[in-house]
């Protein structure tokens, strides 16, 4: 039902066009986007939130109507995800989206996948890191991999939840150090792992640096390594994963911005270009600091391609995993 | 002392002082009103502190926090909706003192003890922050799973008259928070293939609709049959509790707020277990036990006391640990990372100034909140005078903004109504409705600490039996549940005896 009011939507919106058109009238609507608020749907809670809020606000003061940030939350996206593909392709309804539109795919929870969304612009990227208690002795990933395959035990890791991007991140880093078998992942919800590493219940944790850094400053916890190819600004001091030993590991995730698709050219370009300079701008870069984000903005022709490229390694991460439906 | 000098000045900077009143202010609008929490009025307030400095900025928010938590007693002692999930349990004797016509008393009193319950816990954070986060961590799935069943055993104390009604309601509780997505292993459940299902059934959206739903159902049934539902409030005069009545409560409140504190500092607990288990305690250890349900003002004294006394104990985790304990902490989290203070335990080191003034804006707050309550009680207590049958019809309509509100969604307004109409069938057939709030707010937790405890023990049911702390929950549980079979026996056999003395005297 909700698809037909949408074909008639969109055959109204062809038969105004071509009016248009026939009229001789230029692209009004186009021209004056956008005429009221953009609703920017946010997917999840904790930083997501915060950043998006902050974002909007910054994208407001380059566009003559504000960019109101509105939580739909639930189903690991899937339930904002399914709300903004289903408005108009008019680019006032927007997604905060993230590499969950293909988790939350490819997990079977969602019918459509990014193809249903046309990018914007990639605003941010975070990066999962590695750690373990300092009185574990493991000051590098090395100590870790050898006492791990030495020992007849397991090595408990605490995740966010199974299918989570971090669960993805640490299948794909234990299985590179070949030693997948001989991990248990423990799944906490709402970012406990650090405090379940602190108090000695799991031997690891692969969780959001931001998490990590202040236990690491006061001596309790060794941050081993971050997931991605080159080291973070974040931690410079931190070696990546591929440095410590997992060669050819980079696993990232991304944040940007994605409307429906069919959203014309001449509107995205207008948000992309909000966007941007929301991202460039000082207090973003003071933001992205104090959180715990890298801002990594990417214009929608490449952000396109990265979205295409990454659903392809997740699809094939989770089809080894088993999680993929 | 050096700290605090420093700190003084900031925090009373007029602009804090005057950011801090309007959060509080904020706060004690959306927690009064059912449907409205104050973790949607922490998310409204969040983009206007990008402007401040750090210390106004995290001032209006812990205003929000504050207000929001004591805002959430008005609804439930004026009309037996509760506004926020922590209030649950002041309803219960709340309501029936405000149908008796002390509303003023029970709303003045809820002022006065939640203040004292946030104070006490801000004392005790700043006294041995350090020590309470190292006792909070020890609570591992397995402890947290063994504290949760001790909560759910307070069903006991909830279901009245008929355990079996109230275990009733507790299950269908269970039930309904099962449905939507499973947060350990992303699978949809009881979503019927439908991707809007996937939010699940929330909380508050459930609780709105079984506490106003029967309400306003009764309201306006009343009303077309002439009688009059809601209490005629005459003159109701804001009534500060006299200081014996504090000094006869003192015991409760100091229990009440050694609950909360200790609830709260344990992360993924939260509000409403605390007041659960504070106004249980309160019950059981009263010489008036019967007059719990009734209208007794213990009963709004523990439940209050002990859901302000989280706001200090989840504060605890929060600055220590960087850990937020609930939705509203984690909103607080966001506003002081972009205000440059990473919580953690070299916030203690780097930012000690920060710190003291995120102490004095929490004093400062429950200052604040304890005026504007105190002025404000007179004219809340005016609601009482619209007619129930257009109070009713306005009570309705906040519900279901209010409601729609939460997540922007309208299948939660869906949800709200059928839950409700399910809460009126059922306090039809005296199923209680409050064991079914506690199955709610309970049953996330308790499931996702057993599962998670049963994934960290690989399976073996020793994680349960090795803890002590757990052991020690488990008998408290033991021990309620035989207490609550020997308090049913011996009321029946005097029951029996009665009717054979009757029997025996007509005879």
């Amino acid at each position: 039902m909700v698809y037909s009011t949408k074909t008639i939507r969109n055959v109204m919106l062809a038969t105004g066009v071509a009016l248009a058109l026939s009229l001789g009238v230029t692209q009004p609507a186009a021209a004056e986007f956008p005429e009221k608020p953009v609703e920017m749907t946010v997917l999840f809670g904790g930083t997501a939130q915060t950043i998006s809020q902050l974002l909007a606000d910054l994208m407001s003061r380059n566009l003559p109507q504000p960019v109101v940030a509105v939580s739909r939350t639930g189903g690991g996206g899937a339930v904002g995800y399914a709300h903004v593909q289903s408005t108009a392709a008019d680019g006032y309804n927007i997604v905060w989206n993230s590499n969950s539109v293909s988790t939350a795919h490819h997990k079977g929870n969602m019918p459509f996948n990014y193809e249903a969304f046309t990018p914007i612009a990639r605003i941010s990227i975070e990066v999962p890191a590695l750690s373990v208690r300092a009185d574990s002795g493991w000051s590098n990933l090395a100590d870790m991999v050898e006492a791990v395959k030495a020992s007849d035990k397991k090595l408990k890791v605490g995740i966010s939840g199974n299918g989570s991007f971090t669960h993805l991140t640490s299948a794909a880093l234990f299985d590179n150090l070949g030693i997948a078998d001989k991990v248990t992942y423990v799944p906490y919800g709402k970012g406990k792992a650090p405090i379940e590493l602190l108090a000695k219940r799991v031997d690891a944790a692969v969780q959001w640096p931001g998490q990590f850094i202040s236990h690491q400053k006061s001596g309790e916890l060794n941050i081993l390594c971050v997931t991605s190819e080159q080291r973070i600004a974040l931690l410079p001091n931190t070696p990546s994963c591929d440095e410590a030993g997992a060669s050819g590991l980079d696993i990232t995730m991304w944040r940007g911005l994605a409307a429906p698709k069919g959203t014309p050219a001449a509107i995205v370009e207008k948000l992309q270009n909000a966007a941007k300079a929301a991202a460039e701008s000082g207090e973003f870069q003071e933001a992205s600091k104090n959180i715990g984000f890298t801002i990594a903005y990417l214009p929608a022709g490449e952000f396109g391609k990265l979205i295409v490229s990454d659903d392809a390694k997740i699809s094939s991460l989770m089809s080894e995993l088993g999680l993929k439906k | 002392m050096e700290i605090l000098l420093t700190a003084l000045p900031l925090a009373l900077d007029p602009l804090t002082i005057g950011l801090v009143v309007l959060g509080a202010l904020l706060g004690i609008i959306f927690g009064s009103i059912p449907g409205l929490t104050y973790s949607m009025a922490l998310v409204l307030v969040l983009p206007i502190t990008f402007k401040f400095d750090a210390v106004p900025a995290i001032g209006m928010l812990l205003g929000t926090y504050i207000g929001g938590m004591t805002g959430g007693s008005v609804s439930a002692i004026l009309i037996g909706i509760p506004g926020t999930p922590s209030a649950a349990a002041t309803v219960l004797d709340g309501y029936p003192l405000a149908k008796s016509g002390r509303a003023g008393l029970a709303l003045g009193t809820a002022v006065v003890v939640s203040a004292f319950g946030g104070l006490f816990s801000l004392a005790v954070m700043i006294v041995s922050v350090d020590l309470v986060a190292r006792l909070a961590i020890r609570f591992g799935p397995a402890e947290i799973f063994a504290l949760v069943l001790f909560g759910m055993s307070t069903i006991c104390g909830l279901a009245g008259k008929s355990l079996l009604r109230g275990l009733v309601a507790g299950t269908i509780g269970l039930l309904l928070m099962t449905v939507g997505m499973d947060e350990l292993d992303g699978v949809p459940r009881m979503t019927f293939g439908t991707t809007s299902l996937l939010q699940g059934v929330h909380l508050l959206v459930a609780m709105v609709g079984l506490f106003a739903v029967p309400q306003v159902m009764n309201m306006l049934a009343d009303y077309k049959s002439g009688g009059q539902a809601l209490y005629r409030a005459k003159a109701v005069k804001t009534e500060l509790p006299s200081f014996r009545q504090l000094r006869g409560n003192l015991s409760v409140m100091i229990r009440s707020a050694l609950i909360g504190t200790g609830i709260g500092s344990i992360p993924g607990t939260g509000g409403p277990i605390a007041a659960f288990l504070a106004y249980d305690q309160a019950r059981r250890f009263s010489p008036n036990k019967e007059n719990f349900g009734k209208g007794e003002l213990s009963g709004v004294v523990a439940s209050e006391t002990a859901n302000n006394a989280v706001t200090g104990g989840a504060m605890i985790p929060l600055l220590s640990l960087g850990i937020p304990g609930d939705p509203a902490t984690a909103i607080i989290l966001g506003g002081l990372l972009i205000h440059g203070l990473a919580p953690g335990p070299m916030l203690f080191m780097e930012n000690k100034v920060e710190v003291y003034t995120i102490y004095l804006a929490i004093g400062l707050a429950y200052i604040a909140v304890v005026l504007i309550q105190y002025f404000g009680i007179r004219l809340f207590v005016k609601i009482l005078r619209v007619p129930p049958h257009i109070l009713a019809v306005g009570i309705l309509v906040v519900c279901v903004v209010g409601t729609f509100a939460i997540r922007n969604s309208f299948l939660d307004v869906y949800v709200m109504t059928g839950v409700g109409l399910m809460g009126y069938l059922l306090t039809r057939f005296r199923i209680p409705v409050t064991p079914i709030v506690l199955g709610l707010v309970l049953g996330e937790t308790m499931e996702r600490e057993f599962r998670t405890a049963m994934i960290l023990s690989e399976g073996k049911f020793d994680i349960f039996y090795t803890s002590p702390m757990a052991l020690f929950f488990f008998g408290l549980v033991i021990a309620v549940i035989a207490f609550q079979l020997v308090g049913a026996r011996r009321e029946r056999a005097k029951l029996n005896s009665n009717v054979q003395e009757k029997a025996h005297a007509e005879n």
